[in-house]
């Protein structure tokens, strides 16, 4: 059925097509509502994309891989899954001295090679993957479930989470309290108490601030570390690049008779009488619907889209002091082979994962000391990844496809601004790179910068944040998007039938699908 | 050998909390004696003579904490506390203005004002929120931490009560409390003001012995900390001990006595005594042995749990916890006897605002950055620093016309990257009063002598490991019921008869003595007692 035949009649309208929203559309569809996706750019997938950035090379421009994307949210697809590769590396981080530390799926294998850099880490390193894994797997149970607020709360959601404080209980006396104690941490001092040996560290402290404004000292980056783990310590990469997930979606949804249209900015949010109608397109076009779920950050859907005209003066403050801190950049290369490690020669297979260039814990919070006072990092943490290593179809034969994750590159910079220092960024991070990889230089074909403001931009992530607001302790739970949410929506004065769908709702940011399956369901339950 | 307990109690260290723990136990008919390795009682809640006729509180400084029953129960004022006012900060900034925080409340949105009417006004809407924010927090100071691990009625019962009482806060003041947990004092202060040196000078409470920043999580709730003491009416706000912040301990001590306890200085226990996993009795340094029926600690959980006893008759796993517990200090103490009272560029004379307190946090980067020295093992160039003048809220401290001058500085790190503190003791003092001098020009050549401390001098003088101040970071890592680790939340420890009651436990630093309170109460418990 066409989306244009009959448009008074949608159910729910998802601003914005990225995974979380496909994955909302899906739901709400198997739940035979009828739904109607808008996505402002010509592509599918937002924050989830491959995109052809340089002729011949695609690139993944947002999530680098599905190492998040949970069981529950596979079973949506159908007919068209995606083609998940799992290489035996998770990560690899060259070190200044030519070595290298390599963290494998493989447990054993990891502690046997850590062993030759310090026996007492290799040993702790048994201890740490099992709490790691331990714990991660607690916040993953979490993350599955809605957040219970402080004034509605279905009896079957309390009974939820009431299951899993006794689940909580049951890891044991000794791990529970662990984990209590580990969550705020800084994750240098939970590091700290595990290793000795600066590398893997290091390491570690690159994944324990993604997508936060904070170095590793600061409490919440243990969360963070955890967050990342919630997968467990494999790497799933998608044949295609990241975006076939987003693909997946949009076929799925499409054939239970979702209507999709690219190229359909969404101007605001209408609402009457306190409850939302419908929405506005920026070509003016009205479009009603008796529940719109956003895909966008929460910055935007509220302020921008709805108005905060609509907001009563509480709730509009605090979506103002709402962090957003968009600190992460990327710089995508073109290669005409592929590049040597230090640390790494002639062993592809390293490379496969993350390529992480963070070689103490001092290094990583010394490069949040620059961008806290508002300047792109001196020397940058860089998260780097090779996906054309397992992918070929993602760059011309035997050349290949990198990607780099630059940090910190604050989207407010004090003294300078981003269209000015977007080429340097691009300068620095190859000749920071060349120091591990010397075969780099010659190898680089074309490159491409994407900055914060690039984000902010053409992704409309508000303030550059990838995690549609900055995922500190404070922005988590029952305060994620904001103080006073009920699960996806505002509780009191906001407006009914209004829900967040994306990565600014719980549990938050990276390619999980799991708070658009959430605000879906939540949806559907308060609009039977 | 069967030796026979002469005292009921023995209580390790005089100290405040330990102090008050050996008063209540007194008080319940117990025999107890305190054991204190100086020849003064009163730990970092002491007052000395350390330059003739100058009397400085060498290391706390003021007085704002000390829990209200605690005051009334051992009659504290009765024994000589008295608790002068200190109302008033002043935040000189380097272009000449300042703000002025003081009791006259028309006073200080004037000033305020100057810079940002909107903040004068979210002023008064702020210390309303945070006088709130403390009364609800008040509750959890005065409990014992449940243990949510253990399945017992009781423990049950009384989580559930803490649950209660959160939700009886009421949604608004659950989510500004949820903020005060997580957040950094800056980005907490941030939502309410916009002029940087006020929000420069109000997170400053946030980072106060503590090895954290204005910007660093978990900044928000040491500020809640330190307004625990703004609530209860007894006295004010922020105050200053008549005699000095050893006038408080000596309160504490002469009640204690009067009460029957014993006090004994100079008196260095050596290690605990224990006979088949009980704790009998103490062994001095000189050799004497005392034994009691109950050993009560008030030193730091390291030297608690690794030094006083034996690490066999522990458990491995809160060996290894107390190992890891963090108190690595972050804080100095410059204390300077001077011939006249300096004065401050910025406003000229002797006004009020000298018997306030001085902040010098001209801003949050000014205190960032000094804490991205201290991260890598640097003292802080360019400090922040706390100022009052002892002597002119209490004459006694100086003599006639002469002034002493107490100086709290962040950050001054446990260790050093380069060189020890025996080394760079000096060179951090004349940063501080370098930093001084640039807003109070005429100090230098009022400086009559000079005494500097640093965390490892703290620790060398008073023992607390690491010289953290609060005995163990205020983390949420290390409160409530992981303080000092879990499982041991609850005073006593693995060593029967052997109890802890110093601010390494639950609810921590400052002078509160709810430390010393609580233990007794639990110490009491297991005596067949109960705390009147």
């Amino acid at each position: 059925m066409s989306a244009h035949a009959d448009p008074q009649t949608y159910d729910a309208i998802i601003i914005g097509g990225g995974h979380n929203g496909l994955v909302a559309a899906l739901t709400l569809a198997r739940a035979h509502r009828r739904v109607l996706v808008l996505e402002r750019r010509a592509q599918l997938g937002g924050a989830a994309s491959t995109e052809e950035l340089i002729p011949g090379f695609r690139f993944n421009t947002g999530a680098p891989n599905a190492n998040l994307l949970p069981a529950d949210v596979f079973g949506l697809f159908r007919q068209h899954p995606p083609d998940f590769m799992q290489p035996a590396v998770r990560a690899f981080a060259p070190q200044p001295d030519g070595s290298g530390i390599t963290i494998w799926r493989d447990t054993e294998r990891t502690a046997m090679e850590l062993a030759t850099r310090s026996a007492k880490d290799a040993k702790a390193y048994w201890e740490f993957a099992r709490q790691l894994e331990r714990f991660a797997g607690v916040l993953s149970k979490m993350a599955h479930l809605r957040p219970p607020s402080l004034t509605q709360n279905p009896a079957r959601l309390l009974m939820a989470w009431a299951g899993l404080a006794l689940q909580l209980r049951r890891l044991g006396a000794r791990d529970m309290m662990d984990f209590m104690r580990v969550l705020p941490m800084g994750a240098a001092t939970w590091l700290n108490e595990h290793f000795e040996d600066e590398g893997i560290k290091g390491l570690y402290a690159a994944y324990a601030t993604t997508g936060i404004m904070q170095g590793p000292r600061a409490s919440g980056t243990a969360f963070m570390l955890l967050y990342q783990h919630m997968g467990g310590t494999l790497q799933r990469l998608v044949r295609g690049g990241v975006g076939a997930v987003s693909e997946s979606l949009a076929k799925e949804a499409t054939q239970l008779g979702v209507s999709i249209r690219t190229g359909a900015g969404v101007a605001r949010i209408l609402t009457s009488d306190g409850g939302v109608t419908g929405v506005e397109l920026e070509d003016g076009e009205q479009i009603h619907a008796r529940q719109v779920l956003s895909n966008a950050d929460p910055h935007t859907t509220f302020l921008k889209l709805l108005g905060s005209a609509q907001l009563e003066p509480r709730l509009y403050r605090r979506f103002r002091s709402l962090k957003l801190r968009g600190s992460s950049a990327t710089v995508h290369f073109a290669l005409g082979g592929v590049p040597q490690f230090l640390g790494a020669v002639g062993q592809a297979d390293r490379l496969q994962g993350d390529i992480i260039i963070s070689p103490s814990l001092d290094y990583a919070e010394q490069a949040y000391d620059d961008a806290k006072h508002g300047r792109l990092s001196a020397a940058p943490v860089l998260i780097a990844r090779i996906p054309s290593l397992l992918d070929a179809s993602l760059a011309p034969t035997r050349k290949h496809t990198l990607s780099v994750t630059v940090r910190y590159a604050p989207y407010a910079l004090a003294e300078s601004n981003w269209d000015a220092e977007r080429e340097r960024m691009g300068d620095m991070v190859l000749d920071m790179l060349a120091e591990y990889a010397p075969s780099l230089r010659t190898l680089v074909e074309d490159r491409r910068v994407i900055t914060p403001l690039d984000y902010e931009r053409e992704y409309g992530l508000a303030g550059g944040s990838e995690m549609h607001g900055q995922m500190g302790l404070d922005q988590l739970l029952l305060n994620r998007p904001v103080p006073g949410s009920v699960g996806f929506r505002l509780g009191g004065h906001g407006p009914r039938g209004l829900y967040i769908c994306g990565a600014g709702g719980h549990p938050g940011g990276g390619l999980t699908g799991l708070p658009g399956l959430l605000a879906a369901q939540q949806a559907l339950q308060e609009q039977p | 050998m069967a030796n026979s307990a002469t005292y009921d109690a023995i209580v390790i260290g005089g100290g405040h909390n330990g102090l008050v723990n050996a008063a209540y136990l007194a008080r319940a008919g117990l025999k107890t004696l305190v054991l204190e390795q100086r020849h003064v009682l009163g730990g970092a809640t002491v007052s000395e003579e350390i330059y003739p006729g100058f009397k400085f509180s060498v290391f706390s400084y003021v007085v704002s904490l000390m829990r209200p029953e605690i005051i009334r129960e051992l009659e504290l004022v009765r024994h000589g506390l008295t608790i002068l006012p200190l109302e008033s900060t002043i935040t000189p900034l380097p272009d000449g203005r300042y703000i002025y925080r003081g009791p006259d409340s028309a006073a200080t949105f004037r000033n305020i004002s100057q810079f940002s009417t909107r903040d004068a006004e979210a002023y008064r809407e702020y210390s309303y929120a945070m006088y709130h924010m403390a009364k609800a927090v008040k509750y959890i100071l005065s409990i014992r931490p449940p243990d949510p691990t253990s399945f017992d009625p009781r423990e049950l019962l009384a989580l559930l009560k803490l649950g209660k009482h959160f939700l009886s806060l009421g949604e608004e003041n659950i989510y500004t409390l949820a903020k005060l947990m997580t957040m950094s004092s800056a980005d907490f202060l941030e939502e309410w003001f916009e002029t940087d040196p006020l929000i420069a000078t109000l997170s400053a409470s946030g980072i106060i012995g503590t090895f954290l920043g204005p910007r660093s999580p978990g900044s928000a709730y040491v500020l809640l900390h330190h307004y625990m003491g703004e609530i209860d009416g007894v006295f004010r706000a922020w105050g200053f001990a008549r005699g000095g912040t050893g006038g408080v301990a000596e309160a504490i001590a002469s009640s204690a006595r009067a009460l029957g306890a014993e006090l004994r200085t100079e008196a260095r226990v050596a290690h605990v005594i224990t006979r088949n996993g009980r704790a009998v009795g103490v062994a001095l340094e000189n050799g004497d042995e005392i034994y009691a029926k109950r050993i009560i600690s008030s030193l730091d959980p390291k030297l608690t749990f690794l030094k006083l006893v034996d690490q066999n008759e522990l458990p491995s796993d809160l060996v290894n916890r107390v190992g890891k517990f963090d108190s690595y200090g972050s804080s100095g103490k410059v204390n300077l006897a001077l011939d006249a009272m300096p004065e401050l560029s910025c406003l000229p004379g002797y006004g009020e605002h000298m018997r306030g307190a001085i902040s010098i946090s001209p801003s949050v980067n000014y205190i960032e950055r000094a804490y991205d020295e201290a991260k890598y093992g640097r003292f802080a160039k360019k400090p922040y620093v706390d100022i009052i003048f002892p002597s002119a809220i209490d004459p006694g401290m100086a003599p006639p016309g002469k002034h002493v001058m107490s100086c709290f500085v962040q950050y001054a790190p446990y260790q050093l990257a380069e060189g020890d503190w025996n080394s760079q003791r000096e060179a951090f003092g004349d940063a501080v009063v370098d930093t001084l001098s640039e807003y109070m020009p005429n100090l230098k050549q009022l400086i009559l002598h000079r005494q500097v401390l640093s965390p490892w001098d703290i620790e060398q003088t008073i023992g607390l490991s690491g010289g953290n101040i609060f005995q163990g970071e205020l983390s949420l890592s290390q409160l409530f019921f992981l303080r000092p680790a879990p499982g041991y939340a609850q005073y006593r420890t693995p060593i029967a008869n052997y109890y802890q009651c110093g601010s390494g436990t639950h609810p921590g630093g400052g002078i509160t003595g709810a430390p010393g309170r609580l233990a007794a109460i639990e110490i009491l418990k297991d005596a067949g007692k109960v705390l009147q």
